[in-house]
């Protein structure tokens, strides 16, 4: 039995998305130009860009998987946060890749690619992206709306109305606000999600207490829940596979990227990323200590995914259970907004291209901008009812990511920094990197060849498609004659 | 918290520092919102003129 109650909690989570919308909605009168719609006149300073990065990259799906990893894996389930961490703070020191990307003025990375690789890059990498992004994000709807679902004691026979307004929701002031209301609804849900995230978690560590969690982990995963290395269902090969793809994210996740591009100067974008890595680790780390105890709470559980939500449902009381359904509803909702934004400037900027014989006018591309996101939000809707998960959520994540995130940070850091790098190596880098996790998903789903896919499992197959993904670049650039190169050193 | 104590040290230390970082960032951040917006009707009222 749910704690939720509809007049107390109902209110917060009622002026919660009334500020919001209102807030989102307001903003819509600076938008005059693709360039405001799509990366806010590059106007962003670095703690709006600390917050809307932080949103961004927190949504429910963000939760339930980390504290699915927590329930599962112990403490030892947050080594990607701590991983993606350091690379965070690695790139923003040194300017790894997004010094030379900010520093070109571009609006996303397949306009960089094209002036090394060329017309045809340009407009393969974006379908990649595309590709990969829109899969990576089908399954955030379902899995927002199972957790609110959940906490909330909503009859399940709702959630497809509940993902249909909630995405609604998000996608007017998106399509009105472009990423100027992003940015501005972005901060205030940072605020509010951050509020719900620490005041649950002094909740969780004062009611179950350190000393339980840990004896949970120790009882249920020994030392293979502290760490990675040990653990029987991760191993050198998850950290390595978790080490690539984050760091892979780090220099080429258009939404991440898009907070670089968006900055006012190189300087800005860097230092919003050293100054959210540590973010990161609490991404995972936080959730995870949820998952760890819900399984300390309630025991074993048929489907780990909802353990943390059933958990919440009991363990927070009124008024703390409205803050935090408010905290869940505005990390979903930043995601959401700023992931349909991003796809849809690639789609716009990139795939589009070769259809924009002559510029359009302003008024023009903000129509079709706006149409993108309307016909995004649509897709979402219908790929998030028919898609089975199978699999734990981060490993499709990850899987699904790896599709454009091998082959892009190939050649993004082949078009900064490897003059030999040219079309032949791009082309076969971006088939090569998206036939791979492809090929392991429809693998996955087929019942003829689900064993197979099992046994090699999506480590070994993501860590091949970097490695193939880079030996494709080098082989492929090597087979062409240096004379014929088509493009320009970025 | 004798016990692994890097996982206790790490996770009081998300706790500190996310309460700390939320409180900064919603002061710094709504000057920049303000800022923001502010150069945007700048640029905007300049665009008219020209």
């Amino acid at each position: 039995m749910t704690r939720f109650n509809w007049l107390l909690d109902g209110s917060i989570v009622g002026l919660y998305l009334l500020v919001t919308m209102v807030a989102g909605l307001m903003v819509r009168k600076y938008v005059g130009k693709v360039e405001h719609f799509l990366v806010a006149g590059r106007e962003m300073d670095v703690y709006l860009g600390i917050a809307s990065l932080a949103a961004t990259e927190f949504g429910i799906v963000t939760c339930m998987y980390t504290a699915q990893n927590g329930y599962e894996k112990g403490f030892a389930g947050a080594t990607p946060g701590i991983l993606m961490a350091l690379a965070m703070a690695g790139v923003g020191l040194t300017g790894f890749v997004i010094k030379p990307l900010r520093d070109s003025g571009v609006i996303t990375i397949p306009e960089l690619l094209e002036q090394r690789f060329g017309k045809r890059i340009r407009w393969a990498s974006g379908v990649v992206i595309v590709l990969g992004g829109l899969l990576n994000m089908g399954v955030f709807l379902r899995t927002g709306g199972q957790f609110l679902v959940l906490v909330a004691g909503i009859d399940v026979r709702y959630l497809e109305i509940m993902m249909t307004a909630l995405l609604v929701g998000v996608a007017v002031y998106t399509i009105l606000g472009g990423m100027l209301s992003v940015l501005v609804t972005d901060f205030l849900q940072f605020v509010v999600m951050s509020a719900g995230l620490i005041l649950v978690t002094i909740l969780i560590l004062m009611n179950v207490g350190w000393e339980k969690l840990v004896t949970t982990v120790e009882t249920n995963y020994g030392v293979g829940g502290f760490n990675p290395f040990v653990n029987p269902t991760m191993g050198w090969q998850y950290v390595l596979f978790n080490l690539m793809l984050n760091t892979a994210a780090v220099l080429t996740w258009q939404t991440i990227i898009a907070r670089v591009l968006a900055a006012r100067d190189t300087n800005t974008g860097r230092k919003v990323y050293t100054r959210t890595s540590f973010f990161f680790v609490c991404r995972f780390l936080i959730p995870g200590i949820w998952g760890i105890a819900a399984l300390a709470t309630l025991g074993p559980v048929a489907n780990t995914l909802e353990a943390m939500p059933s958990y919440l449902s009991t363990a927070v009381p009124p008024g703390l259970m409205g803050i935090l359904i408010a905290a869940m509803l505005a990390a979903d909702m930043s995601t959401d907004s700023s992931y349909m934004l991003t796809w849809c400037s690639v789609i716009y900027n990139d795939i589009l291209a070769p259809f924009r014989k002559r510029p359009w006018s302003e008024r023009k591309g903000l129509f079709w901008n706006r149409t993108i996101i309307a016909l995004i939000g649509i897709f979402l809707l219908l790929y998030g009812l028919w898609y089975p998960l199978k699999g734990d959520l981060w490993t499709y994540l990850g899987v699904t990511g790896t599709i454009y995130l091998a082959s892009i940070s190939v050649l993004l850091i082949a078009c900064c920094y490897w003059r030999k790098a040219n079309s032949w190596g791009a082309g076969a880098s971006i088939i090569v990197s998206a036939v791979i996790p492809v090929s392991y998903l429809v693998m996955e789903q087929l019942p003829a060849t689900a064993a197979l896919a099992k046994s090699i499992g999506p480590y070994y197959s993501g860590i091949a498609t970097y490695l193939l993904s880079g030996a494709a670049m080098v082989i492929g650039s090597a087979l062409r004659p240096q004379s014929h190169l088509e493009g320009r050193a970025a | 918290m004798s016990r692994h104590w890097f996982w206790w040290a790490l996770s009081m230390a998300c706790v500190i520092w996310y309460s700390t970082i939320t409180v900064y960032v919603a002061i710094k951040g709504a000057g920049d919102i303000k800022q923001m917006l502010a150069r945007l009707e700048e640029s905007k009222k300049e665009a008219k003129e020209s």
